[in-house]
């Protein structure tokens, strides 16, 4: 919450000058798939609020360089992900998997395929989970949680 | 076990499809479990210091970086948009009455860390060692009721894509 409304901030430093809009923020918080060049007028997503100098649609501008990004992630997707990747393993049993299945006491597994698990996670979402936290991930529900805390998923 | 991590991220640089590493990464294993039952500490030290040894000859030359990690293309790229939290306390009363549930709590948020701020403090000097912290970590709270030192600056931190 305080992120978003800090990039509310930054636009208000940029063009103190323009109302800001409160709609926008959803918009802005998915990334842009599109790809801008830095202009003085880039503007990233359309303002519904007219009225200003008497025009009947003005565009919001941000100063910021955009670039190609992946789809947003949610809880939902992060954990389907995971699940799938688990199940794809073959010292796992896809029956007796759920998200709440300890590797080591429920599900068998020993400390080096803890590590190969969490290097497939690495894998999949695409960075570097350190080793210190990574060697306390024990469960599916730990690996979401800590993937969602890393990428500002729903806070 | 710590060497497995750089193993396998060589074998993943080298065969970047998914299915030869797998392939690759399942001999790695496979040669890692005829040794796991050695009881003899002498020998398995030597046989890791042997792997790791093995490892530093054969490793990949341009191995894969992750984006957001140091030496990655992405790395850092975001910082320049991450604002601290200070910067709404000079937002203007129109703007800050867009989001009224936060403000109105914002400062009830604020006195809190005043109180707790020396408890904070207080209790990572203690448990710093004399030569200084060794790691970034922070520890948690101890106490009861008491809240984790540093907390606010979790709390407030930007997002990862502030944009």
């Amino acid at each position: 919450m305080a992120a978003r409304v800090l990039q509310q901030c930054v636009r208000s430093f940029a063009r103190p000058s323009l109302r800001l809009c409160t709609r926008n923020v959803a918009v802005r918080a998915t990334a842009t798939p599109a790809v801008f060049i830095h202009r003085p007028l880039s503007f990233a997503a359309e303002s519904p609020r007219t009225r200003l100098f008497g025009q009947s649609r003005i565009s919001v501008g941000v100063f910021c360089r955009q670039y190609g990004d992946l789809p947003p992630l949610t809880l939902e997707t992060i954990k389907e992900r995971v699940m799938y990747v688990l199940k794809l393993y073959d010292k796992i049993n896809p029956e007796k998997l759920q998200t709440s299945s300890h590797f080591m006491k429920d599900l068998g597994l020993d400390s080096l395929d803890q590590v190969e698990i969490i290097m497939a996670m690495e894998d999949e979402f695409g960075f570097e989970i350190p080793d210190a936290e990574a060697e306390k991930l024990m469960t599916p529900e730990e690996i979401v949680q800590y993937i969602a805390d890393k990428k500002d998923v729903y806070e | 076990m710590a060497t497995t991590f750089p193993l396998c991220a060589d074998a993943s640089s080298l065969n970047p499809d998914r299915d030869k590493y797998r392939f690759y990464a399942c001999l790695l294993r496979a040669r890692f479990d005829e040794n796991k039952n050695e009881k003899d500490m002498v020998k398995a030290t030597l046989m890791l210091k042997a792997g790791e040894e093995e490892f530093w000859t054969n490793q990949h030359p341009q191995p894969y970086i992750f984006p957001d990690s140091p030496g990655g293309t992405s790395y850092e790229r975001y910082e320049c948009y991450k604002v601290p939290d200070w910067v709404l306390d000079y937002w203007h009363p129109s703007e800050k009455t867009m989001y009224p549930d936060y403000f109105s709590k914002r400062e009830q948020w604020k006195k809190l860390r005043m109180q707790s701020w020396d408890r904070e403090v207080a209790q990572l000097e203690a448990e710093t060692l004399p030569g200084g912290p060794r790691t970034e970590a922070l520890p948690p709270a101890r106490k009861e009721g008491d809240l984790p030192p540093l907390w606010w600056q979790d709390v407030t931190r930007p997002r990862e894509r502030p944009t």
